[in-house]
């Protein structure tokens, strides 16, 4: 998505209550961290202001509490079985719930071995602000798991939404810095939770700790620090 | 009339001199009071036994039984059913909410596979429904399977009252956004 040339000029940074008199176009969509009040469009997050030019607005904001949103995929951590559906604990205020058929190829004869304490990499079937977030280990359109399921080994970090974010975006460099030099694969959940396995538990770690602290870096500090890491490795 | 204060199990008088009201019990041609409080006799048309009553206080209480209409708020929502306080029994409010439920089958008549409780109620709506089992040892079971049953009040999203346009939707005033109900029909 190309950010339309109206951002070359100062973003506009907001704090809650802010009205937003940018947006003057007839039809206007309105994004997370923005709502209506009244005739006024008022942010209801700290952020910096974004604008897509056919009438998008949204605000860019970095927290840690992750609110359950369909289509999203996270990593959940298993926290009760039962007989129909996992709980797992995906880091929202309530539990969300893995029905126990919603793997591929699962039956009622046939269903998934997954225990309490283990990791899986779901979707977000269904969310809403009043009911748990239900969770899926399958791709809806395809009926596939297409690399959803449970996770064995590695290591879970716990990052910002917004590293989380960034990490999903192909023009990110630290992943592909780090994927030059150590072979390891990664999950990444859009919850803030990031797993890694690599061939070595040194070098998982090492990983984990390149990712977190690449946060705040841009494209040249970044290369700093692998070359850094790798002397001593 | 004398009203004399009664204890449960206390004799009233025989079966045969008065029809047993609320608040008593016949037993082996006696009636029996079943509750604390203050006996009362009312007398009934010409050719009728007079009524026994008991009555606790002068306060109005309410009981559901099968078949009555309520009126309650919807606490929560699950995957399977919805959980209603029953507040008001006919036209009589309950001194203690009431727990009912209404499972996804007693939503609707019609596509009754097809309910899915968050298009149907949301926590704070105030439905109508009615009593169709006394239900299990955590609350009534409630249907709201009629017309005239289903969400009569609603909050949307923006805070106003939404109006209901049709038995499936309703709308905000203030946004103009639709939300999903089973919408009882307005009177």
């Amino acid at each position: 998505m190309e950010i339309d040339q109206e951002q070359s000029h100062q973003p506009r940074i907001v704090i809650p209550g802010d009205i937003i008199n940018e947006a003057t176009e007839k039809n206007i969509t309105l994004g997370p961290g923005l709502r209506q009040e009244g005739e006024h469009i008022v942010a209801t997050k700290a952020g910096i202001l974004k604008h897509l030019s056919p009438g998008k607005w949204w605000i860019e904001s970095n927290q840690k509490r992750y609110i359950a949103s369909t289509g999203e995929s996270v990593v959940g951590r298993i926290s009760v079985r039962l007989t129909e559906y996992y709980r797992v604990n995906i880091g929202t205020a309530h539990s969300a719930i893995l029905p126990a058929l919603a793997f591929e190829g699962a039956t009622k004869r046939n269903k998934p071995n997954l225990a309490v304490g283990d990791l899986v990499y779901c979707r977000v079937a269904m969310a809403n602000r009043d009911m748990e977030a239900e969770l899926e280990c399958v791709n809806p359109a395809t009926g596939k798991a297409d690399g959803f399921g449970g996770l064995k080994g590695g290591f879970v970090i716990k990052c910002s939404l917004g590293l989380c974010r960034r990490l999903l975006d192909p023009t990110t460099m630290i992943l592909r810095l780090l994927g030059e030099h150590f072979p390891f694969e990664m999950a990444v959940g859009m919850n803030g939770c990031v797993w890694i396995n690599s061939n070595t538990v040194k070098d998982t770690i090492m990983l984990a700790n390149a990712i977190q602290n690449s946060e705040y870096l841009d494209d040249d500090e970044c290369k700093t620090m692998v070359q850094g890491l790798l002397a001593k490795a | 009339m004398e009203t004399t204060a009664v204890t449960p199990g206390q004799r009233l008088g025989y079966a045969e001199d008065y029809t047993a009201g609320d608040g008593t019990y016949e037993r082996d041609g006696i009636l029996y009071a079943s509750v604390v409080g203050l006996r009362s006799v009312d007398s009934n048309m010409d050719g009728e036994l007079p009524t026994m009553t008991v009555v606790r206080e002068k306060e109005q209480s309410a009981v559901p039984e099968v078949g009555s209409v309520i009126t309650g708020k919807v606490i929560r929502v699950a995957p399977h059913s919805a959980l209603i306080a029953i507040m008001v029994v006919g036209d009589t409010p309950c001194r203690e909410d009431f727990s009912g439920s209404i499972r996804t089958q007693d939503v609707r008549a019609v596509e009754k596979d097809k309910v899915k409780i968050i298009n149907s109620f949301r926590p704070g709506d105030i439905v109508r429904a009615e009593v169709i089992s006394l239900g299990d040892a955590r609350s009534y079971y409630l249907s709201t399977a009629k017309n005239e049953f289903g969400v009569i009040f609603a909050t949307s999203v923006a805070g106003a009252t939404m109006i209901p346009i049709s038995w499936q939707e309703m709308q905000c005033p203030k946004t103009k956004t639709i939300e999903y109900r089973k919408c009882a029909k307005p009177f």
